[in-house]
């Protein structure tokens, strides 16, 4: 049996309602997918605009939660940073739903390594016990673990506008809108809730040029920010905004993408794509130390207590973006409650996109918008009704910006989600966060037997 | 370990369950075969915590973080491994208990000192401190219901690494029994809120073989969280003044959850209460803070500390014993470990003799260093 054409529709189709497919049609996925991924570099590149996003870890329900916030594919493109599988409860089908995508539409997905998509690991936190379980056999899970081994290292997307048009949604009920910069402003962040709606907006302290941007302004759509245009779905800042943001901006670094960090042994992306990542994902050098390391504030390298890769302090992501021309490093591998933490005066974020990860944690999700640099073509907006519009829960802080005075609680804790942005070498892209829940418990189909040991009891 | 000890829920339900404290038994009648059903399935669910318990202590065992021959004598079920956060978790919760109690062991070794061990359920303490102090002139107490203590019997009976421990030539084992009494040990089948609930008409069960005069710590892991406020308050008063004497230096040690308020708390919460555990206590004392002010309250005035878990493993376990440990299993779950450690708590308070003089918990746990 093929898996071309509509037979690869057909399987989405019956993988986007979380039901296995045949275990032949697997071999066949899988054998796709390796042709497709062995073309590819250990770095692979991205043009912007893409939707950047981090751990999944089995939980298919949140994965399609993430798709309605973030859009489907292939109407966005998606950059995944690994981990799909292990802890949650339906691996198989986010990787075999992420695979069939990647297969479908080679350009509009890319998909790199994390440290779960390991033999090893997999027979620990899950994935192996799953397809045994769902297969009655092995095969599946070794056919899986054949593709692991030919994903990339890493993506370097380039070609990300330095600022966002900002979106025109409604500013959630929690926010002060009086807080909220205009939207003319340089928006350097912007991070939106699950329905739309604008939680924080961050516009660059630089200057004039956001001023001669705001003056050639003349959308008055986007430029009231603070009068919800809910019912305005189309797409965002055409126009006056697009051609300021566009032809005004100084350019900005690449961005690379990597799971879990940075390695002592690499200090170029030249040298990441040298290595020979066709194997099982080893337990020491450079390619384990690229899927396992973690940043810390410390000075220089440190040993992770994760017993594989290293930490690595603000020093070492400085200096290995300025030597590559990079303006930020995304990378995944470690929970954060807030759903992303920018460190290190915004040279590196962690995105986490498994929210409530493990049914446990009680953490918001989030994924990374990079708009395309001289259009807007990246940012269409997201319809609001879905759900009802009001701002709901986490409240992300107002926007007097990290350096403010006077800082409230929300600022403070703001602040050690978004690093410091001043007096950074390099701009950063724009960067529109989209924050997110789980997906509600009934639509998620618990299993009946729940996992033991929960907690301690 | 006192999983089992979620005893009967059906008590926590409220006034329709007709208030019995000893629920297992009463008020069945009424109630149509669903609910019966419903009962039965909650049961077995809190047998299956239990026995779960006893499993998470075995995959320790297995993979090397404890040290613990008794373990899988206990467990019914085949052993699976569990993830290596819940083995640290284990490995944290159990050796932080076990230096408290090795502190009070090794002061003034040669005093007599009893152990009271609160919905102990497969718990092996005994069986280890017997190997590791057997010189120790100790009582040793564990309380629990009857389903409990009649399985935990059961394992005793069967094997001769258990039983061979006891002075069964003076104090047999009987077959069957949900009870057993000698020096040394003492299984106590009952239900802990029949010692709140007694008044001056009907006074607490008897404990046989408690000394009231001997220095006592009292132990609750993960068991007086399940009781009411108020009920906990009334069993630990039952304890400090009717089956010890006032001036008996004691002392409790509690290991629970905290911080109910947070996203990881809030998520806990909701959990369980699907799994029908309702954790009482712990909105009552949500922080360490309030854990400390309890156990002075409680009347443990010479002392009241607490320490939350991920304090424990950072400042409590040595380096070389953090390395032996961090190398038996690669730990990917970094994060969701330090949430998980940062929201149980170990909490340990005491009151010295009425001579005003420093007693033996002032001298074991003085130097104990607790979260600041
Ligand atoms: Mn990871």
């Amino acid at each position: 049996m093929s898996i071309g054409g509509s037979d690869l529709d057909r399987a989405i189709t019956q993988l986007r309602a979380c039901k296995p497919i045949p275990e032949n049609q697997v071999r066949e996925l899988c054998y796709k997918a390796r042709e497709l991924l062995i073309e590819e570099g250990n770095v692979v590149g991205v043009d912007a605009p893409v939707t950047i996003c981090g751990d999944i870890h089995g939980q298919f329900h949140d994965l399609m939660e993430l798709f309605r916030v973030g859009g489907d594919v292939p109407d966005t493109n998606y950059l995944f940073m690994g981990d799909f599988v292990d802890r949650g409860f339906y691996s198989l089908e986010s990787f075999l739903l992420l695979l069939c995508l990647k297969v479908r539409y080679p350009d509009r997905i890319t998909l790199i390594r994390g440290n779960h998509e390991s033999r090893q690991i997999t027979t620990v936190y899950g994935f192996y016990d799953e397809c045994l379980r769902k297969y009655g056999s092995v095969n599946v899970w070794r056919y899986c673990c054949e593709v692991f081994d030919f994903l990339a290292l890493g993506a370097l997307v380039t070609g990300a506008a330095t600022s966002l048009t900002p979106t025109d949604g409604p500013i959630a009920e929690s926010i002060q809108s009086m807080d909220i910069p205009d939207a003319d402003c340089d928006i350097e962040i912007e991070t939106l809730n699950a329905q739309g709606e604008i939680m924080y907006r961050y516009a660059r302290n630089s200057d004039s040029q956001s001023s001669a941007a705001s003056q050639a302004n003349s959308n008055a759509a986007s430029s009231s920010p603070i009068a919800p245009t809910p019912s305005n779905t189309g797409p965002a800042g055409t126009g006056a905004t697009s051609s300021a943001n566009g032809s005004s901006k100084s350019e900005t670094g690449a961005v690379l993408c990597v799971h879990g960090g940075l390695s002592p042994l690499i200090d170029t992306i030249d040298k990441i794509r040298l290595l020979d990542r066709k194997q099982e994902v080893p337990h020491e050098g450079a390619m384990c130390d690229l899927l396992w390391s973690d940043p810390d504030e410390i000075d220089g390298w440190g040993l992770s207590p994760r017993g594989a890769g290293f930490l690595f302090g603000a020093d070492i992501v400085k200096c290995f973006n300025h030597k590559n021309d990079l303006s930020l490093i995304a990378r995944a591998h470690q929970l954060v409650m807030e759903g992303f933490k920018e460190m290190f005066e915004s040279t590196i974020v962690t995105v986490w996109s498994a929210p409530n990860y493990c049914y446990r944690c009680g953490n918001v999700a989030a994924i990374l918008e990079l708009g395309e640099d001289g259009s807007n073509a990246g940012f269409v907006r997201r319809g609001n009704g879905e759900r009802g519009g009001g701002g709901r829960g986490w409240v992300l802080g107002s926007n007097d910006g990290p350096n403010a005075n006077g800082m409230s609680n929300e600022n403070r804790r703001l602040s050690s989600v978004l690093g410091d942005s001043m007096g950074r070498p390099r701009d950063g892209p724009g960067r529109r966060y989209r924050v997110f829940e789980a997906a509600p418990q009934d639509s998620r189909g618990m299993p009946a037997k729940k996992p033991v040991a929960d907690y301690f009891l | 370990m006192a999983a089992k000890e979620i005893p009967d829920l059906r008590t926590l339900l409220g006034p329709r369950r007709g208030g019995g404290l000893r629920g297992r038994g009463g008020g069945r009648g009424g109630f149509g075969t669903s609910h019966e059903e419903k009962e039965a399935v909650r049961d077995s669910a809190v047998r299956g915590t239990d026995q779960d318990a006893a499993g998470s202590r075995v995959s320790c065992v297995e993979l090397g973080y404890l040290d613990d021959p008794y373990a899988e004598l206990f467990a019914t079920q085949a052993s699976t491994r569990r993830l290596p956060l819940l083995n640290r978790g284990t490995y944290v919760r159990t050796s932080a208990i076990d230096n408290l109690v090795d502190r009070f062991l090794t002061t003034s070794p040669t005093s007599p000192k009893q152990v009271i061990s609160l919905g102990a359920g497969t718990d092996t303490r005994f069986f280890r401190l017997k190997d590791k102090y057997p010189n120790a002139q100790l009582i040793y107490h564990e309380l629990d219901f009857s389903s409990n203590t009649t399985a935990k019997l059961h394992s005793i009976r069967k094997h001769s690494q258990l039983h061979q421990k006891l002075p069964t030539n003076t104090h047999p084992l009987s077959p069957q029994s949900d009870s057993y009494h000698s020096p040394i040990y003492n299984i106590h089948p009952l239900d802990l809120r029949s010692l709140a609930a007694s008044s001056s008409d009907t006074p607490p069960p008897n404990l046989p073989n408690l000394d009231p005069s001997v220095s006592t710590l009292i132990l609750s892991e993960m068991c007086l969280i399940y009781l009411q406020a108020s009920t906990v308050s009334s069993i630990l008063k039952t304890f400090l003044t009717h089956y010890l004497s006032p001036t008996t230096p004691a002392s409790l040690i509690l290991y629970e959850p905290i911080l109910p308020h947070d996203a990881f708390g809030r998520t806990m919460i909701s959990n369980l209460s699907t799994r029908n555990i309702v954790l009482p206590t712990l909105t009552a004392y949500p922080e360490l803070g309030d854990q400390r002010m309890r156990l002075k309250q409680c009347g443990f005035i010479d002392g009241y500390k607490g320490a939350d878990t991920r304090f424990i493993w950072r400042n409590w376990v040595s380096e070389e014993e953090k390395e032996r440990v961090a190398s038996l299993e690669m730990l990917d779950e970094l994060e969701e470990l330090e949430l998980l450690l940062r929201h149980y708590c170990v909490a340990w308070g005491w009151r010295d003799s009425a001579s005003g003089e420093k007693d033996v918990f002032s001298k074991a746990w003085e130097d104990t260093r607790e979260q600041v």
